[in-house]
């Protein structure tokens, strides 16, 4: 399985797949080929929970095409608990930035034709 | 290595053009020819950026455009990196001058956009972002960066009619110049009141959909000393990346690909920011001018806002940025933007930008990049 797809695949059951450095221990999305830090192409692969925190996020009222049906919808970056990572995806209902406080705890749930998709935790 | 120089600019108007894209970039390459005093024959090769020829149906413009010129026998190649493609372009026509490749070069960026409908072009700028973990769920790239503004917001406290304060003092800048796409004074409240695009940002936060096209001519020192013209020095050229994604970056509120090319830019001119006496920066949207005042030196991280909100970087101030009016006023057809700031930073060199010229201006830089700075270009010019 592609990269890709197996980051989809662990979304689609609230998970994030992740690289670690099997040489520096360094911490990737799972997408990634070679080792940032060292260099290194071995990783040891693992499933997370997909939980976290608002990093940052906004609010689009002017979709790209196939998301017309779903605005206003936030695009939003999560830090990921236990990690210096982030994850980015599509969270619907949101209308307003009080339906969203940066640091408000939230989660993967799932990953379809919207991208990971998030909700509040 | 040869100094390289630039002996000439032409650049169409900004805006909603009738014009075909080879059209737009045949023009802007002529008047640019026109200005440097050469003949088509004395260029030894063409770089030709531009990221959707697609839409008006043409994409490998290189040759297209040599044959309008009339030295179909000559070199081209067409780039794309996304709003970055102008300035990238450059630093193509730069590097191969001054390796001494060729004595002279055209550069020339070009877009055409209007024609098409706010949907598609939203949908294709986003195909600019990392698209698997971006544009996939939804990203637009208003949206990207109001993500960013929402952090710096967070972190430093900013709020929206600071940001709002950016696109009023651009607007102000781009109603002195004639071919620029927005020629309207606004007011922080038209601002504030303007509809949500991505929220924090609003309408007049963001640059508009523009076509157009700029041309250069970039040569060695020699070639512009004998074909007389008025020339200005590239002192420093600097180049830089950055993850991809937002959700990559250390900071979301450092662009780093801006640290690193100004960085080395700095160094090859042997200055510091504090010499610089004007910019013309990437303000795709407003928070990406505070955020570029900050990589680039002029004001510490978190002081970006401070810089604008206190005047500091208007026309008059200690650091006027963008006094063309910016990809905000002025507009931003991506793949001419990087080419346009050097068509202005040429003008305001040689005394030839009319009312918004910086007086005693002679160090002045450009920078832009692509989507949200994962590609980025600095350089320097110095008046002769
Ligand atoms: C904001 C945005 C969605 C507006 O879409 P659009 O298709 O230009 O909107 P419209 O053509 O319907 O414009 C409506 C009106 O607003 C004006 N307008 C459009 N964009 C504007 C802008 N950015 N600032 C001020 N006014 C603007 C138009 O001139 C038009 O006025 P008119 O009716 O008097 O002619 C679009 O300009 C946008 O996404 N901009 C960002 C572009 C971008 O991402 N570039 C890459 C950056 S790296
Ligand atoms: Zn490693």
């Amino acid at each position: 399985m592609s990269g890709q797809k197996a980051f989809s695949e662990s979304a689609k059951s609230g998970k994030v797949l992740l690289a670690k450095c099997s040489k520096c221990g360094e911490l990737h999305l799972g997408t990634v080929m070679f080792c940032a830090k060292c260099g290194s192409r071995k990783f040891d692969s693992q499933e997370v929970d997909a939980r976290g925190t608002v990093a940052t996020y906004t609010i689009i009222t002017v979709p790209p095409d196939g998301f017309e049906k779903y605005a206003p919808y936030a695009w939003v970056v999560m830090a990921l608990d236990g990690t210096d990572l982030r994850i980015s995806g599509f969270m619907a209902g949101i209308a307003s930035p009080d339906d969203l406080p940066v640091g408000v705890r939230i989660r993967v749930t799932g990953d379809d034709e919207r991208g990971v998709i998030m909700e509040r935790d | 290595m040869e100094t390289v120089c630039v002996l000439g600019a032409g650049s169409t108007r900004y805006g909603r053009l009738d014009e075909s894209l080879v059209e737009m970039i045949a023009n802007a390459s002529a008047d640019a020819i026109d200005d440097a005093g050469i003949v088509p024959g004395d260029i030894g090769a063409a770089y030709i950026s531009n990221v959707f020829g697609i839409a008006d149906k043409q994409v490998h413009l290189g040759p297209v455009i040599m044959s309008r010129l009339g030295i179909p026998e000559k070199p081209s190649l067409s780039i794309e990196s996304a709003c970055g493609s102008g300035s990238v372009s450059f630093r193509e026509a730069y590097a191969n001058v001054a390796a001494g490749f060729y004595d002279a070069v055209l550069v020339t960026g070009a877009e055409k956009v209007t024609h098409t409908t706010t949907a598609w072009t939203t949908t294709y700028f986003a195909y600019c972002s990392d698209f698997f973990y971006e544009g996939s769920a939804g990203a637009s790239f208003p949206g990207l960066f109001a993500s960013m503004a929402r952090a710096y917001m967070t972190e430093y406290g900013a709020t929206e009619e600071d940001f709002a304060r950016v696109a009023v003092k651009n607007h102000e800048n781009g109603l002195l110049n004639p071919k620029a796409h927005l020629r309207k004074k606004i007011t922080v409240d038209d601002v504030l009141g303007s509809a949500v695009v991505a929220s924090p940002l609003k309408l007049y936060d963001c640059c508009p959909f523009s076509d157009g096209a700029s041309s250069a001519i970039v040569c060695n020192e020699k070639f512009a000393k004998e074909h007389g013209g008025k020339y200005v020095k590239v002192i420093g050229s600097g180049r830089g990346g950055s993850p991809s994604a937002l959700q990559d970056r250390n900071h979301i509120t450092t662009i780093d690909s801006t640290v690193s090319a100004s960085k080395a830019a700095y160094k090859a001119a042997g200055i510091t920011p504090k010499d610089v006496d004007f910019a013309e920066v990437h303000d795709c949207f407003t928070i990406a001018e505070v955020v570029n005042s900050e990589d680039l030196g002029f004001a510490k991280k978190g002081e970006g806002i401070g810089a604008a909100r206190e005047g500091r970087t208007a026309r008059n101030g200690d650091i006027p940025l963008n006094p063309s009016g910016g990809l905000k006023s002025k507009g931003h057809p991506i793949g001419a933007t990087g080419v346009g700031q050097v068509v202005e930073t040429y003008e305001q060199l040689t005394g030839a930008a009319g009312e918004r010229g910086i007086k005693g201006a002679e160090i002045g830089l450009t920078h832009n990049f692509g989507a949200t700075g994962a590609s980025c270009a600095v350089h320097i010019f110095q008046s002769v």
